[in-house]
């Protein structure tokens, strides 16, 4: 018969043993182990993209390549990656003196950046020889379109009425053409963004977009009469309101070159546009983004809307005196 | 009983003695396997780990397919003459998106030397760590300009001549650093004044290459007209095609010319007269270097424009001021 004492005593030497094994099934005790190793081979990453030696490892899920800053130079664009959500840039341009220059040092920026797909919408009856030449030239992804604003809603000469809102027309299209040649059922990742052809854009802004899941948003500089606008991003890295001066109360305070939309989002709802009537100033882009997200589901970029990735540069309308009235330079001359 | 109490106890040690061997072993298995963390994935992490590896991996093929075009491709490519860019730059708000743009277009033309001059007393933060982050060789210079040479504010821009003493400071960098490379004064390259708020195609550039003395090509959105240019007759600049004091010796905009680099180290005196009237910058540099039959004509004899002298507009900061007077300007410390 068992004394109860050697019963104890049998339970005491199992228990911690039983202990031991179910608590290491739980799996407490082994990603611990995994992510000390993990340190040893974690590389920086540089997203300004300093020159330096590339450290190679075996690309495995746990394991960190360091992007390597290459020495030679890009005339083409990067090859095509099948990983890579596609950023699609929707730029609305129209015919005037600068217009090949803006359009050449855009395309100039685009090159560098991987698995681009330019939007280039003109506002035009057709599509301009000038455009068409220059998209092909350039050699990027591109799809050239066209629609012309009627002439009432047209920005007549210089004045700047902001209660017509310039180029939405030409964005509609866009996104229409995208919502028909996209089905939103393919695995397709992309990115939408809308580029205007003066601002300035740094390599590094395209990369904080890639990783949108809805709608990501960064401050932009020289917007409402100020250094930069900026979204709030609180201490739980959720926007919460916005750093402007001009209404800082509207739904969605923020410039079109300061947010992007990842492409499933427009699929999902193809309802959504920018508005064409009836829009305040400063309410345009509040007029789309309303119907794709909440203030919530923002995500903030460019270290928590810290840093200037995109500059809302203008360029100054060429003064052309000397033109006179029937034109001085020979007109076949293309600029 | 006191055996069978025995018996048991020995049993009972055995048994703990296998259980703690086991355990043990097992724990020393699991140690060298890789672990399964499925429940403790982090997908974010995972794919952007993943994406950083397809970038190298596309990197690494273009370099690849790079080197095997061109075998014998090394540092310095000794057929391909060097461009020498100079440019003058000056502290304001758009300077950093001017200097962005610029070099996304220069990071597209091979052999290309940046020397980035700017109107300072010292070298900015802004522009040092600008052109460390650039990824082009490059040159970091600065010079500030007379007092009474500096434009004021509200000042028209052709008030007084501008980038002078950052020109002629480059020109000064170039000959001192030439002189110590071999080959002296017969070395290969071409210099190119480009100011900040140009703009320019990558196709300019390999025109620009093979200067033998001084070439000359339309420059866009300048003089008050569409595009000025240089006639070209029989190959030869005959004259030029220009809306204001076409008398000039050389009517062209700095955008529109390059000189050679054996030029500039032959004609060591020749540099930017600041004192020269509006208008006569380009002249006072290029009246002693050569004359207008010597000249080149590129871009297809002078019938395209490559180069746009493109201004930008200064960003209006009623808001900001308003602010900064009450004290609650915009953080200082986020670069613009």
């Amino acid at each position: 018969m068992p004394k109860r004492r050697d019963i104890l005593a049998i339970v005491l030497i199992v228990l911690p043993w039983t202990l031991l094994i179910t608590v290491w099934h739980q799996s407490a005790i082994a990603p611990l182990l995994a992510i000390r190793k993990d340190d040893g081979v974690e590389g920086k990453r540089d997203a300004g993209g300093q020159a330096q030696d590339s450290k190679e490892y075996c690309a495995s899920d746990k394991d960190i390549v360091e992007v390597v800053r290459t020495e030679y130079v890009y005339t083409r664009p990067p090859p095509w990656s099948d990983v890579l959500p596609t950023i699609h840039i929707i730029t609305p341009t129209y015919s005037r003196p600068v217009q090949k220059a803006e359009l050449t040092r855009l395309a100039n920026t685009f090159l560098h950046v991987p698995n681009l797909h330019w939007i280039l919408v003109e506002d035009s009856q057709r599509r301009t020889p000038l455009v068409t030449r220059l998209l092909r030239e350039t050699g990027l992804n591109y799809t050239h379109l066209n629609v012309e604003t009627p002439r009432n809603y047209k920005l007549r000469g210089d004045t700047r009425d902001p209660r017509i809102p310039r180029g939405t027309m030409q964005r509609n299209l866009a996104l229409r053409w995208l919502r028909e040649t996209f089905n939103a059922n393919s695995s397709q990742a992309g990115i939408v963004y809308f580029a205007d052809d003066d601002n300035t854009y740094s390599l590094e802004l395209f990369e904080e977009m890639r990783s949108t899941r809805k709608v990501s948003v960064w401050p932009v500089a020289f917007v409402g009469g100020l250094r930069y606008e900026s979204p709030k991003v609180n201490a739980a890295g959720k926007v919460y309101g916005w750093k402007t001066v001009f209404d800082p109360h509207r739904p969605f305070a923020i410039d079109m070159a300061g947010f992007a939309i990842n492409l499933r989002l427009i699929l999902f709802k193809p309802q959504a546009y920018f508005k064409l009537r009836g829009v305040k100033g400063g309410y345009q882009e509040s007029s789309l983004l309303r119907e794709l997200v909440t203030l919530n589901d923002l995500e903030p970029k460019a270290a928590n809307c810290t840093k200037i990735l995109v500059w809302h540069t203008r360029t100054e309308k060429p003064v052309l005196v000397n033109e006179g009235k029937k034109g001085f330079t020979d007109p076949n001359v293309e600029i | 009983m006191a055996t069978r109490m025995k018996l048991k106890l020995k049993t009972v040690f055995v048994l703990y003695f296998m259980v703690s061997l086991l355990g043990l072993v097992y724990a020393l298995m699991q140690l060298g396997q890789r672990c399964d963390c499925t429940e403790h994935d982090m997908p974010k992490d995972r794919t952007i780990s993943r994406l950083r590896g397809e970038l190298h991996r596309l990197q690494e093929k273009m370099r690849k397919a790079e080197s095997t075009k061109q075998p014998q491709k090394s540092q310095p490519k000794p057929s391909l003459p060097t461009i020498f860019v100079i440019t003058p730059t000056y502290a304001r708000l758009v300077q950093k998106a001017e200097l962005t743009r610029l070099s996304q277009t220069f990071l597209h033309v091979p052999q290309l030397h940046w020397i980035v001059v700017e109107d300072s007393p010292h070298k900015t933060p802004l522009v040092s760590e600008f052109l460390a982050k650039s990824g082009l060789p490059y040159t970091h210079l600065h010079m500030p300009t007379a007092k009474d040479r500096k434009l004021q504010e509200g000042d028209p821009s052709w008030l007084k001549p501008r980038g002078v003493e950052q020109r002629n400071e480059g020109l000064r960098w170039l000959r001192e650093d030439r002189r110590a490379q071999p080959g002296g004064d017969s070395q290969q390259g071409v210099v190119y004044f480009a100011d900040d708020d140009n703009t320019y195609s990558v196709p300019l550039f390999d025109e620009m290459r093979n200067t033998q003395r001084v070439s000359v090509w339309p420059v866009g959105l300048v003089g008050g007209m569409k595009y000025e240019r240089p006639v070209v007759e029989g190959g030869k600049v005959v004259r030029f095609h220009t809306g204001w004091r076409p008398s000039r010796p050389f009517p062209m905009d700095m955008a529109g010319f390059a000189v050679s680099l054996k030029l500039v180290l032959a004609n060591p005196e020749a540099c930017f007269d600041g004192e020269a009237p509006m208008g006569f910058l380009e002249s006072s540099f290029l009246q002693g270097l050569v004359t207008m039959d010597e000249l080149e004509p590129k871009a297809d004899n002078c019938s395209k424009v490559l180069v746009w002298h493109t201004r930008t507009e200064k960003p209006k900061m009623k808001r900001e001021e308003a602010l900064q007077a009450q004290g609650l300007g915009s953080d200082p410390a986020v670069e613009v």
